[in-house]
């Protein structure tokens, strides 16, 4: 047997999967914590009120910075409780099978176009296979496992009810999610978030940036509806409807419990993510190009190439950030559907409406062609 | 008459069904409120504890309590125990004493009401035969870091409100004597 020779290309290609995994995914879920509290706060200041600012480090309250922080530690502290009668096995893999699809996903979002490190190129994504969105369907799909799971592992008719609940409405919207993302698709000719960022560089007639908002519109408003719907956020929030429903996770307890909450807050900086990649340019900043920006006019500013990577990804957090505050915006304005309209809403208006978009792109793109 | 106001619950046209036109008028109006509190305009609610709205000064609920003093300072409280009898969450303790040399009337030594026990009832300003304990200082109780806090003494609650005439009782014209005012 003999030692294989060290692999440098393989080692280092390792290490920056690594350092980007872990940048990446800690911010994200740095976000995430900190979105628990902006919904709070976001609300407040909706309704005309403080809003959360009492936890403090030190006396430290930074006008309630430390809530996340503070409501982690008691969530560790609560009591773990399990029904007796409880499938001990599901009971413990459904808040994981919750999470777990929902971080996965973080991995196929560009972040970045790329970045010279030490005469390296980084591409800015951890992972960009070429059928990007058809995984990321396919993952998300996964989700509703730890949904279901999470109410039948409990032995509890109330939990299962909503666990059927949950799931019936989850893979409903999955369907409109899917048939939505088709039209992108056929726009940019690619399944790779990545390209399809890049496509969205280009211009249209010579000063709109081809970005998915432009060239599908109504695409983006049926897939932020199907989006929210699938995370189950108000207005579609019926699966677990805070004040009065009971819903698939009324068995659980302390950070089990969190998991699930942490899971739908993590989804929804997902989806805002996504929003942007797919219907905002992702990184893009119009008329930024690797060289600098070139406006329309033929006024060029050329700018280091790490500046550009840097503003790229600037721009996508900032856009990722606008659309968690825009998702927020929404629950706190809108009311909750009643479960026949969701279905209703979902099989006869977003479904026929996502088909006859996408017919309606081809017809476009062989009229354009 | 009872006036009756006809609503003209019509049926929502096209722009209407299809939402989305009016989720973007309800979006603007949140987010106006949203970017208003951002940029400065003082949110309705106050920081509790620390920072009280008193309660309208027509308010007739009832808030913390207090008892009533005579013209001398010392409680009107008699120390019957009817209050400590009537309350249903058993908040009242009062040990009673007597007055030196006055066989007519007893005081409360002490007299603490729990109000992180109490449930605002006013039972035991119902039972009062002395209408000694009232419920009008328009302080709401709560609020407090311990329940040590929201443990009214005597102390804390022998006082007069603004406009209040002291009444006397037995005791303040026993030990005025005889020739006293009545």
């Amino acid at each position: 047997m003999t030692t294989p020779a060290l692999n440098t290309d393989l080692l280092l290609f390792a290490a920056a999967a690594a350092a980007k995994v872990l940048l990446f995914l800690g911010g994200a879920m740095g976000v995430t914590a900190l979105l628990t509290l902006a919904e709070r706060k976001v609300s407040a200041l909706m309704q005309d009120r403080i809003g959360p600012n009492r936890a403090a480090i030190a006396g430290l309250t930074l006008n309630g910075l430390f809530h996340p922080v503070a409501d982690g530690l008691k969530m560790l502290f609560k009591e773990d409780f399990r029904p007796a009668a409880a499938d001990r096995l599901l009971f413990a893999l459904a808040p994981v099978l919750a999470l777990a699809p929902v971080l996965t996903l973080f991995a196929f979002i560009p972040f970045g176009d790329y970045v010279m490190l030490f005469g390296y190129q980084l591409d800015l994504c951890v992972a960009d296979p070429p059928l990007g969105l058809f995984l990321l369907l396919a993952v998300s799909g996964l989700s509703v496992y730890g949904t279901f799971l999470a109410g039948w592992a409990s032995r509890s008719n109330f939990a299962l009810l909503g666990a059927l609940r949950a799931a019936a409405q989850m893979i409903s919207y999955e369907v409109t999610l899917g048939l939505t993302l088709a039209g992108l698709m056929m726009v940019y000719g690619s399944a790779s978030l990545q390209d399809i960022v890049r496509a969205q560089g280009a211009l249209i007639w010579g000063w709109i940036p081809a970005w998915g908002i432009v060239t599908q519109p109504f695409a983006f408003v049926l897939f932020l509806t199907a989006a929210i719907a699938a995370n189950k956020r108000t207005p579609f929030d019926l699966a677990e409807g805070e004040s009065e429903i009971i819903g698939y996770f009324m068995e659980y307890s302390s950070m089990r419990f969190a998991a699930f909450m942490f899971a739908e807050f993590a989804e929804m900086l997902l989806i805002a993510a996504l929003c942007a990649t797919l219907f905002f340019g992702g990184w893009q900043v119009p008329f930024l190009y690797e060289t600098g920006f070139m406006l329309p006019g033929g006024a060029a500013l050329e700018l280091p190439q790490w500046v550009t990577a840097l503003m790229q990804t600037g721009a996508f957090a900032l856009k990722t950030l606008f659309f968690c505050w825009l998702q927020l915006l929404l629950r706190w304005t809108l009311p909750r559907f009643r479960f026949d309209q969701l279905m209703s809403l979902c099989w006869r208006r977003l479904l026929p409406l996502s088909i006859a978009n996408i017919l309606a792109t081809g017809a476009a793109l062989l009229a354009l062609r | 008459m009872i006036s009756v106001r006809k609503v003209n619950n019509r049926p929502l046209n096209f722009l209407e069904r299809i939402y989305l036109v009016e989720i973007a008028r309800g979006l603007a109006v949140t987010a106006r409120h949203f970017f208003a509190n951002l940029l400065g305009r003082r949110s309705l609610t106050v920081p509790y504890p620390e920072r009280r709205i008193p309660a309208a000064g027509n308010s007739a609920s009832r808030t913390r309590h207090r008892l009533k003093a005579r013209p001398d300072g010392s409680p009107r409280c008699v120390a019957c125990f009817l209050c400590q009898t009537a309350c249903p969450a058993r908040c009242i303790a009062i040990e009673a004493a007597e007055y030196p040399g006055n066989p007519v009337e007893k005081y409360p030594a002490s007299f603490s009401v729990d109000l992180s026990r109490c449930v605002m009832c006013g039972m035991c300003v119902e039972a009062c035969p002395e209408d000694a304990i009232a419920m009008d200082t328009g302080e709401l109780p709560g609020g407090a870091a311990s329940r040590q806090e929201l443990r009214l003494d005597k102390e804390d609650l022998l006082r007069r409100v603004p406009g209040e005439t002291p009444a006397r009782g037995a005791a303040n014209r026993l030990a005025e004597g005889p020739g006293g005012e009545r």
